[in-house]
C-alpha cells in the first residue's frame, strides 16, 4: 500500500486527509501541532470574564502587556498571548524573510482555521474566470464540504443570486439590535442603494446556531478570543475528529517539513524538522499533499525544486493576498442605544459590490460589524481628540460604532513571489516579494467610494479609511498555482514537475476572488484528494 | 515599583492619580504596577521624544497639564511620553472590572447626542485655552534652545564603568532613555545580576564584569567581549572608590584609589585611542576571569545587531568623560588618597586633551566632570550635606547634556564649585578647620 503523507492540519489539510481516508487510503497527516490552551469559562461574555478571571489583565492583553496597541500603530487589534495559534516573524520555526509583506502563520492543530473569520462562501463562474476548474465541476466538492460544515444563513435574500455554492443548514446568527436597524433602513432604501450595486444581506457563516446542537452559539461575544463552545467551525473540533474515527488515520505532531526529496518526476522522502531535538531528518513516501498554506507549501515546493532542478529559478510563479480595507462608520440611528448583553462577536451582515458581468469579480464582497465586544484602547487612541473627550463619545456612540470590511482579490502579478535565498540548504529562508498595482489601487478607491457612499444613504457617517499592509490579509494563494509550466500544478491540482505531489490548498489557486477563501480551499482539497491517482 | 528608572516615560503614584482623576477613573494600585513595569520598558520599544516633545515631557504631570497635553500631544505631538500614559491607562482599566464599568457609563436615549455635543464643545473649549498655552511652552523652549546641546545618543553605543549603582546606574539609565545602547561594566557578577533584575528586560544593556582594581581587567573585558573601540560613542568612566577614613599613608588603599580613579582611565582612553598600552591583557583577563568566577558578557536583552558582539556603525566621535570630583581642588585628611587621586585624573584628562589635539586628532573629546556634593554612597548623610545635595539624576543628565556638546569641565553644581574655590583661597589653616569640623573621623 502507498505511503500517503498530508502536509499539515488546517482546514485543507483535514478536508483532504478526510476525503482520502472515505477513499480506503490509510494516510499519515505530519503537522507542527501545536496545541491551544482551553478556553477558560464557557458561558462568560466577553465583558463577564472581566468579573470572573482572576487576572483579567493578563488574559486580556498578557503578563507583559504584549497586547497592549501603543499610540499611533496602525493595528486595531492585537490577539493575546493566550491565543497561540498565530505565528510571525517572532517564532523561531518562522522560515520567511520580507520587508514588504508582513506574513503570519500558524503552527497549531487546525492551522490559521483557530482564528479565521466564519464567512463561508462559495466561488461562483466569474469568481473562477481565471482557473482551469468550472463551478460545476467544484460544485460536488462544494456539496461535500457544505455537509460536512454546518453553515448559518438565510434560505433567500438579495445576495443569494450572487452567492451560488453556498448551502446554509443552520437558522443565520441572531443580529444585534444596531444590525437590525441597519437591516431596515436598507431595505427601506433598497432602491437607492441598488444604484450603486450595493445589496445586504444576513452572514453565512460556518457557526452552529441551532440550539438544539450541544455546541450550539451561546452569544458570549468571544469569537475572536476563542470560541469556548466550538460553535464556529474549527477543522481541529470536528474534521480532524472525524479523521480520528478511521483506522488508516494516523496523526504525527512535531515535524515542520522543510523540502521533499525528489527522483526523477517523482518525490520518494519528506525532509522535515523535529520540531523537538531540532534535527533535520528525513523519511520514505510515495505521495504528498500539501496543505501547509499556500506560504509553507510554496516555500516547500522551492526547496524541492532548487535542489532537483538547480538550472530554474529558485522563485514560485506567484504570491496573492486579499488586499483588506476598512471603513469605520458611526450609525445615527443607533447613537444612545443600549449595546446588547450578549451578541455574536464577529460580522453578522455582509454587503456585495456588484459589478458589471464582464468585470472581475463581479462580486466584491464585504462584511458589516457594529462594536459589541472588544478591546477597545487602540480606537479610543484613533479618534481626532484628546483622550478624555475620545473616551467619553465612544462609550456614548459604542452600539452605533462600526466597520465596513471590504475584500480585495488578487491576481498573479510579476514582481510578486517568494524566493529561496541562496544559502541554508534545506532550511533555507524564503523572500515574500510584494508590490502594489496601480490597476488594484484604482479598483480600491472606485470601491470604497462606493462603499462609502453607500453607508451615508444608510444612514451612517463613514470616517477614514484603515487598511491593512500587503500580507495582513491571510489569505495567501497562488504559489504553486493550476496553469502549465514547471512551476504550477494541473487542473487536479497535481504537481506538473512531480507525479505524485498534491497542491492540496491555496498555493493551487491562479488567482483569488474576494469572497472569504476558506469553504474554496475546502473544496479544493477535497476534490484534489478525491481525483488524485493513489 | 518605588524608583521610577525613566522619569521621562514613567510616572509615580501621584501622578497616576492625577491622571485617573483627569479620566474619570478610580486609581488601582495593582494597575499602576502593570503601568509602571509598561512605561518603564517604554524607552527600548519606542522612539524617544526629541526637542519639544522632550521639553515637555520633563516636568511631573499635575491636572492642568494633563489638560492641556492630552490635546495638544494628540495633534501635534503623536509620539510623547504622555500618549503613552493614557492609551496605557485606558487599556488597563478596561480590562479591569471596576475600571471598565467607570469608562464605560455612557448616557442613553436622546441624553447621548446631547452630552456628545457638549463634549465636542467642550473640546473646542480645551482648544481655546492649551492652545495659547502651547504657544507659551514653545516660547519658553525656543528661549533656551541656545543654551542646549544637541541630543544625538539614539542609535549610538555608550560605555560606562560602575553601573551598579550611584552615579554611574543613572548615567547609564540616562542613556538608555536616550535611545543609546550601553556597555556597562560592573565588578562583579552580583552586582552584575542584582542590576539584570533591576533592568527592563527589553533594555538594550550589556553588562560586563571587570574589577578595575586589576590592571588591565577593564581592556582585557572589553577585548573579550569583542567590543570594537569604534564604535563607542561616548565613554564614561564613572567607577570611583573611595577609603573613607583610611590614613593618606595607608599604601594598599592608595594604591587602590589609584588603581581605580586613575589608572582605569589610562586603561580605557588607550583602548579607545588604540595606542599601545604594554599591558599583558592576556594575563590581565585570566585574573579577572580568577576574580569574578563568572563569564564576562551578560546582554540583558537582544540589541538592534544582535548582541554586543556584532559589529556597529563606526562612530565618527568619541566623548571620554572622565568622573573626577571637585574634591580634586584641595586636600583631604584620611580619605584613602581619594582626592589625590582625583586632581591627578583631572590633570591627566587635560593632558590627554592636549595630546590628542597636538596630534591633531579630532575624533575625540575628553570631558573632566567635577561634580559637587550629591547623593552617592561615598558622602555621608548629615543635616548640612542634605541641604547641599544635589539630585543626581540631574547630575547625570548634566553630564551627558555637556559632554554631548564637546565641553571641557562640567561642574555641577555651579555654586558649589564657586564654594570649593572660594574654600581654595582662605588658606590651608582655614581649610583644616572647616573640613576637620566636617569630617572628624580618624582611621578605622
Amino acid at each position: 500500500m502507498n505511503r500517503i503523507v498530508v502536509v499539515g492540519s488546517g482546514v485543507s489539510g483535514a478536508h483532504a486527509t478526510l476525503t482520502l481516508l472515505e477513499r480506503g487510503h490509510d494516510v499519515e497527516l505530519w503537522d507542527v501541532g501545536q496545541e491551544e490552551p482551553a478556553f477558560p469559562m464557557q458561558g462568560a461574555t466577553f465583558h463577564e470574564l472581566k468579573d470572573r478571571l482572576a487576572d483579567p489583565i493578563a488574559y486580556f492583553l498578557g503578563a507583559d502587556l504584549q497586547a497592549l496597541v501603543p499610540p499611533a500603530s496602525p493595528e486595531l487589534l492585537r490577539y493575546p498571548p493566550s491565543r497561540g495559534f498565530l505565528t510571525s516573524s517572532d517564532d523561531s520555526l518562522w522560515n520567511f524573510t520580507s520587508d514588504s509583506f508582513f506574513a503570519y502563520g500558524s503552527f497549531a492543530k487546525g492551522g490559521l482555521a483557530n482564528g479565521w473569520g466564519a464567512n463561508a462562501l462559495a466561488f461562483d463562474d466569474n469568481d473562477l474566470a481565471e482557473w482551469p476548474v468550472s463551478f460545476s465541476e467544484m460544485e460536488a466538492a462544494y456539496k461535500t464540504v457544505y455537509k460536512r460544515i454546518p453553515v448559518s444563513g438565510p434560505i433567500h435574500d438579495d445576495l443569494t443570486p450572487h452567492l451560488r455554492g453556498v448551502y446554509p443548514s443552520q437558522t443565520p446568527v441572531r443580529l444585534s439590535a444596531s444590525d437590525q436597524r441597519l437591516l431596515k433602513t436598507y431595505q427601506r432604501r433598497k432602491w437607492s442603494l441598488e444604484k450603486l450595486g450595493v445589496k445586504i444581506g444576513y452572514a453565512r457563516l460556518a457557526v452552529v446556531t441551532d440550539p438544539a446542537q450541544a455546541d450550539a452559539c451561546d452569544y458570549s461575544g468571544r469569537c475572536l478570543w476563542g470560541c469556548p463552545k466550538g460553535s464556529i467551525y474549527n477543522p481541529r473540533l470536528s474534521t480532524l475528529k472525524e479523521c480520528e474515527t478511521h483506522r488508516g488515520f494516523c496523526y504525527v505532531a512535531g515535524r515542520l517539513v522543510l523540502a521533499l526529496r525528489s527522483s526523477g518526476n517523482k518525490i520518494d522522502g519528506i525532509r522535515y524538522l523535529d520540531v523537538a531535538t531540532r534535527e533535520i531528518r528525513e523519511e520514505a513516501c510515495d505521495v504528498v499533499f500539501l496543505a501547509a498554506g499556500a506560504l509553507q507549501s510554496g516555500a516547500i515546493f522551492l526547496r524541492t525544486l532548487k535542489a532537483a532542478r538547480a538550472e530554474a529559478a529558485p522563485q514560485t510563479e506567484g504570491l496573492m493576498d486579499t488586499t483588506v480595507v476598512r471603513i469605520p462608520f458611526v450609525a445615527l440611528p443607533s447613537i444612545g442605544q443600549p449595546p446588547d448583553a450578549r451578541s455574536f462577536q464577529f460580522n453578522r451582515l455582509i454587503a456585495g459590490i456588484v459589478g458589471e458581468s464582464t468585470q472581475w469579480p463581479r462580486y466584491l464582497h464585504a462584511e458589516l460589524l457594529h462594536l459589541t465586544s472588544l478591546i477597545y484602547h487602540p480606537l479610543i487612541e484613533r479618534m481626532p481628540f484628546d483622550t478624555r473627550t475620545s473616551t467619553k463619545l465612544f462609550f456614548a456612540l459604542k452600539p452605533a460604532i462600526g466597520a465596513a470590511t471590504l475584500f480585495f482579490p488578487d491576481r498573479i502579478t510579476p514582481g510578486n513571489h517568494q524566493r529561496v535565498v541562496d544559502h541554508g540548504g534545506i532550511s533555507a529562508k524564503v523572500e515574500l516579494h510584494y508590490r502594489k498595482s496601480e490597476d488594484k489601487e484604482r479598483f480600491i478607491r472606485h470601491s470604497v467610494a462606493r462603499m462609502r457612499s453607500a453607508l451615508y444613504r444608510l444612514g451612517c457617517i463613514p470616517r477614514g479609511i484603515v487598511r491593512s499592509p500587503p500580507g495582513a490579509g491571510i489569505h495567501y494563494a497562488g504559489t504553486v498555482p493550476m496553469g502549465n509550466g514547471p512551476k504550477r500544478c494541473d487542473a487536479t491540482g497535481r504537481s506538473n514537475l512531480f507525479s505524485n505531489l498534491y497542491i492540496a490548498d491555496g498555493a493551487a489557486f491562479p488567482s483569488l476572488p474576494s469572497k472569504s477563501i476558506t469553504m474554496s480551499l475546502a473544496a479544493h482539497a477535497t476534490r484534489v484528494a478525491r481525483m488524485a491517482e493513489l | 515599583m518605588s524608583e521610577l528608572l525613566f522619569p521621562l516615560w514613567q510616572i509615580d503614584a501621584q501622578e497616576y492619580q492625577a491622571v485617573c482623576a483627569y479620566l474619570r477613573l478610580t486609581p488601582d494600585a495593582r494597575l499602576y504596577e502593570h503601568l509602571s513595569r509598561y512605561l518603564a520598558e517604554a524607552p527600548c520599544r519606542f522612539p524617544h521624544p526629541v526637542g519639544f516633545s522632550r521639553h515637555l515631557a520633563r516636568p511631573r504631570l499635575t491636572g492642568f497639564r494633563i489638560g492641556r497635553l492630552d490635546p495638544m500631544t494628540k495633534l501635534f505631538l503623536p509620539g510623547h511620553p504622555l500618549r503613552h500614559v493614557l492609551n496605557g491607562v485606558i487599556a488597563l482599566h478596561e480590562c479591569d472590572p471596576r475600571g471598565y464599568r467607570e469608562l464605560a457609563a455612557a448616557p442613553r436615549g436622546w441624553r447621548a447626542p446631547i452630552a456628545a455635543l457638549g463634549w465636542a464643545l467642550g473640546f473646542v473649549a480645551n482648544l481655546a485655552v492649551s492652545l495659547p498655552w502651547l504657544a507659551l511652552q514653545w516660547v519658553g523652549y525656543a528661549a533656551g534652545t541656545a543654551f542646549r546641546s544637541a541630543d544625538g545618543l539614539a542609535g549610538k553605543r555608550a560605555l560606562i564603568t560602575g553601573v551598579s549603582r550611584g552615579l554611574g546606574r543613572d548615567l547609564m539609565l540616562g542613556c538608555l532613555e536616550r535611545g543609546a545602547e550601553v556597555i556597562g561594566i560592573v565588578r562583579n557578577r552580583e552586582s552584575r545580576e542584582a542590576l539584570q533584575a533591576q533592568l527592563p528586560a527589553q533594555a538594550r544593556a550589556t553588562l560586563l564584569v571587570a574589577d578595575l582594581a586589576i590592571p588591565g581587567a577593564l581592556a582585557a573585558a572589553l577585548q573579550e567581549a569583542q567590543i570594537p573601540a569604534d564604535s563607542v560613542a561616548i565613554a564614561i568612566l564613572s567607577a570611583g572608590i573611595k577609603h573613607d577614613g583610611k590614613s593618606v599613608l595607608s599604601l594598599p588603599e592608595l594604591r587602590e584609589t589609584f588603581q581605580v580613579n586613575l589608572y582605569a582611565a589610562v586603561e580605557l582612553a588607550d583602548w579607545l585611542c588604540g595606542s599601545a598600552s604594554g599591558l599583558d591583557v592576556t594575563s590581565a583577563a585570566k585574573a579577572n576571569r580568577d576574580r569574578s568566577e563568572a563569564p564576562t558578557a551578560a546582554p540583558v536583552a537582544a540589541t538592534s545587531s544582535g548582541d554586543a558582539t556584532h559589529d556597529r556603525a563606526l562612530s565618527s566621535t568619541t566623548r571620554i568623560v572622565l568622573v573626577s570630583s571637585m574634591g580634586r581642588w584641595h586636600g583631604m585628611h584620611h580619605s584613602g588618597g581619594y582626592n589625590a587621586s582625583k586632581a591627578a585624573l583631572s590633570i591627566w584628562g587635560e593632558s590627554l586633551d592636549m595630546e590628542l589635539r597636538q596630534r591633531g586628532n579630532r575624533r575625540f573629546t575628553v570631558t573632566v566632570v567635577e561634580p559637587g556634593i550629591f547623593a552617592s554612597r561615598m558622602t555621608r548623610q548629615t543635616p548640612l550635606t542634605r541641604m547641599l545635595f544635589v539630585s543626581r539624576k540631574k547630575v547625570a543628565i548634566r553630564i551627558l547634556a555637556g559632554a554631548l556638546a564637546g565641553r571641557s569641565a562640567i561642574r555641577p553644581p555651579r555654586w558649589f564649585a564657586l564654594l570649593t574655590w572660594a574654600i581654595c583661597l582662605i588658606g590651608r589653616n582655614n581649610r583644616y578647620r572647616i573640613f576637620a569640623s566636617a569630617n572628624p573621623r580618624t582611621d578605622r
